[in-house]
């Protein structure tokens, strides 16, 4: 599965469009490391735990997307984008998207 | 070490892996789901197989905090240091619930307030252990828990 933020892939050509495609999640650390990560706020830095926490969140959506464009059919998505917003204080949503193609090798 | 030392993967195992790559035609994947469903040891397999899928397409190269990171993590101060303040956070907490119990329950005003006080605190109390407890059974099928950044 190819996934680029463009809309064209270089050596293939789409040769159908399946439509749209996302993937989406809310996720929490536990009690504990938000208290770590409040503790962390104060020292300045890198707050490690959110960033743990981002990195959670956007891996899954990509998983949920990719299992669509699958179960579509499709070789690649293209025009990926991501968009995030705030449900819950301490949670991270995010919310990736695209076009599910099937391709072709360029000749 | 030679492919000697590891056992050629199980027809179920192969299943797994074709699953999580996207590679079971339609009716397969639906059978599949349905194995799923049902047995527990296919489905830790398939978040293993899963975890292991997130991690390879990580582009995380270290970084220099990394290795202070890792000094830091064997560093009796350090995480003696965090657990044991854990542990006091967790018996303050705890103590506090309790003792809110104690006094919600021998107030000095009337039964019906202070039994529905104790129901509250009692309730929440119970929320959060079922809670905690589908967290801790799902917990082995979370195949992002060790994604770093």
């Amino acid at each position: 599965m190819i996934i680029v933020t463009t809309y064209t892939i270089s050596g293939y050509d789409v040769v159908e469009t399946l439509g749209f495609v996302c993937g989406n999640t809310v996720r929490a650390r536990n009690v504990t490391k938000d208290v770590q990560a409040v503790m962390e706020n104060l020292v300045g830095g890198e707050v490690e735990h959110y960033t743990k926490l981002l990195a959670e969140a956007r891996e899954q959506a990509m998983d949920r997307l990719i299992a669509q464009a699958n179960a579509k059919g499709a070789d690649a998505v293209v025009g990926l984008r991501f968009s995030t917003s705030e449900i819950a204080t301490s949670a991270a949503e995010i919310m990736c998207y695209g076009t599910a193609v099937k391709l072709k090798e360029s000749v | 070490m030679s492919a000697k030392d590891h056992p050629p993967p199980s027809r179920d195992e192969l299943l797994a892996m074709a699953y999580v790559d996207g590679e079971l035609d339609e009716n397969a994947r639906r059978d599949f789901e349905l194995r799923l469903a049902a047995e527990a040891p296919l489905a830790l397999e398939v978040a293993e197989l899963r975890q292991l899928a997130v991690l390879a397409r990580q582009v995380a190269p270290p970084e220099p905090m990394d290795s202070e990171w890792d000094r830091l993590e064997k560093e009796w101060l350090h995480t003696g240091g965090r657990s044991f303040s854990l542990l006091l956070t967790a018996a303050g907490v705890i103590g506090l619930f309790l003792w809110g119990v104690y006094a919600a329950a021998t107030a000095s005003f009337g039964l019906v307030p202070r039994v529905l006080l104790v129901a509250l605190l009692v309730g929440l109390a119970g929320l959060f252990l079922v809670t905690l407890r589908a967290r801790l059974r799902t917990l082995p099928y979370d195949p992002y828990t060790k994604v770093k950044r």
